[in-house]
């Protein structure tokens, strides 16, 4: 009778949880073999289905066994987060990411980012996704029911079976045109004004960002770029400099966007007028002596 | 003596036409961004749309091909091709894919300007035609996945809810995206309808679609209407099926086979009085933290900013008032900001 009691209580929770596991996002894995050799670099790569629903934001973290796996690398390029609030990267013994789509995202297969390891011993590598929460597209960001579907790498010293080679990126495109944007905000190191760029690159994605200011254009070519981040407060709070941000993806391909000043200097303000005038003066003023020799010896 | 005065007049003058032309060149420089993109050639551009100024590839150095413009004025010798090398059995030309590009349409609201989002930042915007159609080319694109989006705004100003859809764009390929409908806009005449009153769910959408209003209570209403030759619609619900409380109503609409997908939700309540509703607010109602009427790139910055740190007694405020108040910014931000999102 009890085990009777058992099994409608068993059928009856199952029941309840069911509709919860069928219509829940998935994030899982995905790699071209299962099995991987000591000493090769395989790939693996994190999707997500929103199971017909619109999703708008994507964090975890992706956990794997550093003493079986080195990440020798982690690829964006063509992921379906368009903002990266935290990139993702490496950090204890993790990949952590966490990003949104505006608008939301609703398919089977979106890829979040992938990442290149090297095998480094016999093993089974397990990869499984901490923490991980995915939210609606719904104005609240309330959270969607997610199932996590862990992933298994068997890694031997001998190839059991042919493991494909990680297809190498050939990225001869610069990162996307973009257009940074100059604001302030007094919630922001006191008013100060910053600006905030982002850019895509398809091919390997972005790497990094660097900026230079300079209120003289010419000179421009002098001054050091420094890496940079979105919002970056800017060092001319006058607005009177020249500002270039470069966006560099994987490959090293490099897109400038150039910024013209909000409020240029006037003429005189500008040394670098100042010396193109000295310049053009010592010009004359050599070719009138010049003349004014020449005219002297003709007399004499 | 006149030769010195001549020589000073030389000088003078070489001197004040540099003035003049180094004052002159900041505004020159200023105009030719805004110029970009007016089809004619103008100052520091090398082409304009499809204006190539009588270039061709051979012109730039490539034995064929062709040469399109960039959106920045510049050639692209992309689809331009190289020829092989010499003798020897030398090896063939590289042939650079075509260009990439998109091309959207769909329908609207007629006469309304249709923005498209190319992964959540503004590409390009379009008028609608009359019949509310539309259709716009995106160029310069790469091969690889985007999320593209479209929002319009209606006659009175009011936003359509962002249609989002991922696109895989193939290199050297115009890839086309067609059947889009923007779901309508939607506006109800009260805040709070008295039970048993009539409560008029308004909007605009295609001219002559056939649209479908649905109201949430216990169980869900639904109405339906045809939009008059400008799409405006209104559907007047009689609220006596309704229990007292707070409601939601959306809207879609459907025309030639076509259905768009449901509108914004909006609320009323159903009470012991009539309150007058107005207009839904021009300017997103969350997640503007700079109060520009825009949720972009320029408010992701800021919430990223205060992003894992002790947020201000300043941002506390707009966390209360545009985010959900909770004191700190987490990803909950970043998706109430994501929803709202204009570009």
């Amino acid at each position: 009778m009890r085990q009777v009691l058992y099994k409608i209580l068993f059928a009856f929770s199952l029941g309840l949880i069911l509709p919860q596991i069928v219509f829940a996002a998935q994030i899982s894995f995905d790699a071209k073999t299962t099995q991987a050799q000591v000493g090769k670099n395989f790939e693996v790569t994190l999707f997500v289905n929103t199971e017909q629903e619109n999703l708008n934001a994507f964090e975890g973290k992706v956990t794997f066994p550093n003493a079986l796996l080195d990440l020798k690398e982690i690829r964006d390029g063509n992921t379906i987060v368009n903002f990266w609030i935290e990139k993702p990267k490496a950090q204890d013994n993790a990949i952590i990411f966490s990003g949104v789509t505006p608008g939301g995202f609703n398919g089977s297969s979106g890829l979040i980012f992938s990442a290149i390891f090297e095998a480094k011993k016999e093993g089974v590598a397990k990869f499984e996704v901490n923490d991980a929460r995915i939210l609606r597209n719904d104005g609240i960001g309330s959270t969607a029911v997610l199932s996590i579907t862990p992933f298994e790498m068997v890694i031997s010293k001998g190839a059991q079976v042919e493991i494909p080679a990680i297809q190498k990126i050939e990225d001869r495109e610069q990162p996307e045109l973009f257009m940074p944007e100059i604001a302030r905000d007094k919630s922001i190191s006191d008013g100060e004004w910053f600006i905030a760029f982002v850019t895509q690159d398809k091919v390997s994605g972005i790497d990094h960002y660097e900026i230079k200011e300079s209120r003289q254009k010419i000179l421009t070519f002098f001054s050091r770029w420094r890496v940079a981040e979105s919002p970056y407060i800017l060092q001319d709070q006058e607005l009177r400099s020249y500002i270039f941000i470069k966006a560099v993806d994987k490959a090293g391909n490099e897109r400038i966007a150039e910024i013209l000043p909000q409020n240029p200097l006037r003429w005189y303000e500008n040394y670098e007028n100042w010396i193109i005038l000295i310049v053009i003066a010592v010009i004359f003023a050599s070719g009138a002596k010049k003349i004014l020799w020449r005219k002297r010896g003709a007399r004499i | 003596m006149s030769k010195y005065l001549l020589f000073a007049t030389v000088l003078f003058g070489v001197l004040g036409a540099y003035f003049v032309v180094s004052a002159v060149s900041v505004n020159v420089s200023a105009d030719v961004q805004s110029l970009c993109g007016n089809g004619n050639i103008d100052s520091g551009e090398q082409c304009d749309g499809s204006n190539l100024n009588g270039k061709t590839c051979s012109t730039q150095g490539f034995s064929a091909g062709t040469l399109s413009c960039n959106s920045n004025c510049t050639f692209n010798t992309s689809a331009c091709t190289s020829g092989g090398g010499g003798g020897g059995g030398g090896g063939g030309g590289y042939t650079a894919p075509a260009e990439t590009a998109a091309v959207f349409s769909g329908r609207a609201y007629p006469k309304s300007t249709v923005t498209l989002l190319k992964d959540a930042q503004i590409a390009a915007t379009a008028i609608a035609g009359s019949d509310s159609t539309f259709s716009m080319k995106l160029s310069g694109l790469s091969g690889g996945n985007y999320i593209f989006a479209v929002y319009s705004e209606d006659s009175k100003g009011i936003r359509s809810s962002l249609l989002t859809f991922p696109v895989s764009v193939t290199s050297g390929a115009t890839s086309y995206v067609s059947g889009i409908f923007i779901a309508p806009t939607i506006a109800v005449d009260k805040s709070e309808v008295k039970r048993g009153d009539n409560i008029a769910i308004f909007g605009q959408s295609v001219p002559n679609g056939e649209i479908t209003v649905a109201v949430s209570s216990e169980e869900e209403f639904f109405g339906k209407t045809i939009a008059d030759q400008n799409g405006i619609y209104l559907y007047n619900f009689d609220t006596v099926q309704l229990d007292m409380g707070q409601h939601f109503t959306k809207s879609k609409a459907a025309r030639d086979g076509a259905i768009s997908s449901f509108s914004k939700a909006i609320s009323f309540a159903v009470g012991t009085k009539n309150v007058a509703a107005g207009l839904p607010a021009k300017c997103p109602a969350k997640a503007d933290l700079n109060s520009d009427c825009k949720v972009n790139l320029v408010d992701f910055s800021i919430a990223a900013y205060w992003y894992k740190r002790t947020i201000s007694a300043e941002f506390v405020v707009k966390d209360g008032e545009r985010l959900n108040g909770d004191g700190k910014v987490d990803l909950v931000d970043f998706s109430i900001m994501a929803y709202y999102w204009t570009g």
